[in-house]
């Protein structure tokens, strides 16, 4: 028993055993959001870095040494410190309520994320705020909550670039939400269970990439066009629309619509990990060597958040017409033939 | 000791109540599509209160995230004449 089980033991007995564990538990949730937070941060100054290096350029190099490190509090200052802009003409309440919603959304999908399944004394634990028996259910119902404060802010703006945003956005997220729900519902059938923690446990002989790579390409697609990244972030084209939906945002206003764009992929790169990536499974390349799963788990979360990074950098934008083409003629069709290739594996193995 | 369960359901019935009146009485329709929309979460509480998760995310899927949505599409095409005066 190394000395991560006795820290694993303790945080047990007092998260779990304990009169007061709702209480603590709350104190669990508001550290593991803090956790992801801190990691939107990382991915922040890691796109910088990378896009940089990517397009031969050299990145933040100058507050915080010569990595730029301190780039992101330098801008958190700066956006504190401006002046917070709401357009005469705005819809007051909408306007504000936006950045709210957007970020209310990505902490509630925190809430269900397990980091790791423990065997001890006798008993499993999922390390994980809150652990439901439709826990992936929920994840896609919280998430679709995201539209809303994209809808918020554009129609609240009353400018015209934000409205259309709004529009496309509305438009894309219908014809997408689609065909994610479907292969979520085929990894489940696979699975035979809606509990992510179950999910990842049915992975521990096979990851989900290897049983249905068509399953994961659709939903990789799909979940990149959920968060808005390129080549999906017609809601933000900046040679077309301005800054899109946040185009009428200042201030720090603007900085947490923007921030929860990057805590959603932050949570999208934990569902890719969780879902077909095997979660906390490791590789056996490792051999006999114990690797506590919650490193598994980061360092997959990781390796997806550069690979979205990587397509940034190597994609061009679509047409709004051509990305509502892919939704309803391309991923819907590949998505229900993934179901049925999951129902059939999935009853064999059964 | 009364139910403390009775403080929650109280909350989220108040909250219910007047967002579905102001889905009837305010100016702009686009407010109301949102309090439709925050009506329907409502119900999605009262769900969780009676111990019935599955129903309470699955009412969230449909009724906030599929129907929500498309109200807001419909209300979306529609023309914003009204306010021009």
């Amino acid at each position: 028993m190394g000395i991560y089980e006795i820290i694993m033991d303790t945080l047990v007995f007092i998260f779990a055993t304990n009169p007061f564990s709702p209480w603590i538990r709350g104190v669990l949730g508001g550290l593991v959001i803090g956790a992801v937070f801190a990691g939107a941060l990382v991915m922040v100054y890691l796109e910088r870095k990378f896009l940089g290096d990517m397009q031969s350029r050299i990145g933040p190099n100058r507050v915080g040494g010569r990595f730029g490190l301190l780039q992101l509090i330098a801008d958190a200052i700066k956006l504190f410190t401006k002046e917070d802009i709401i357009p005469a003409k705005a819809d007051k309440w909408l306007f504000i309520g936006a950045p709210i919603v957007a970020l209310t959304s990505g902490f509630l999908m925190v809430a269900v994320i397990p980091f790791d399944y423990l065997y001890i004394n006798g008993n499993y634990y999922a390390v994980a705020v809150s652990r439901m028996d439709i826990s992936i259910l929920y994840l896609e119902a919280v998430s679709g909550l995201a539209i809303f404060a994209i809808f918020m802010a554009g129609w609240g703006s009353s400018s015209k670039y934000a409205v259309l945003a709004a529009f496309r956005n509305v438009a894309k997220m219908i014809g997408y939400e689609i065909p994610m729900g479907i292969s979520i519902i085929s990894v489940a059938v696979m699975a035979h269970s809606l509990d992510i923690v179950e999910i990842v446990e049915a992975q521990s002989s096979i990851w989900f990439i290897i049983a249905q790579p068509l399953g994961f390409v659709v939903f990789f697609i799909a979940l990149l066009a959920d968060v808005g990244r390129i080549p999906f972030d017609q809601t933000e084209a900046e040679e077309e629309l301005v800054a899109g939906w946040a185009t009428e945002y200042s201030g720090m206003r603007w900085g947490l619509a923007f921030f929860a764009e990057y805590f959603h992929a932050v949570v999208a790169s934990f569902m890719i990990t969780l879902i077909f990536l095997g979660g906390w499974n490791g590789l056996p390349i490792v051999g006999n060597l114990y690797i506590p799963g919650i490193f598994w788990v980061i360092a997959k979360v990781i390796i997806v958040m550069m690979v979205f990074i990587w397509i940034r950098a190597a994609l061009p934008r679509y047409r709004i017409d051509q990305v509502i083409d892919i939704g309803w003629k391309v991923l819907i069709p590949l998505a229900l033939l993934n179901l049925v290739w999951s129902t059939i594996i999935g009853l064999m193995w059964a | 000791m009364i139910d403390l369960q009775i403080i929650p359901f109280a909350i989220i019935s108040i909250i219910m109540i007047g967002s579905s009146i102001m889905v009837v009485k305010s100016k702009e329709v686009v407010h109301s599509a949102f309090h439709c929309v925050i009506t329907m979460m409502g119900a999605a509480g009262l769900y969780v209160l009676l111990n019935a998760q599955f129903i309470a995310v699955v009412q969230i899927l449909v009724y906030v995230g599929a129907i929500g949505v498309m109200i807001l599409f419909a209300v979306m095409l529609t023309t914003r004449n009204q306010e021009v005066e």
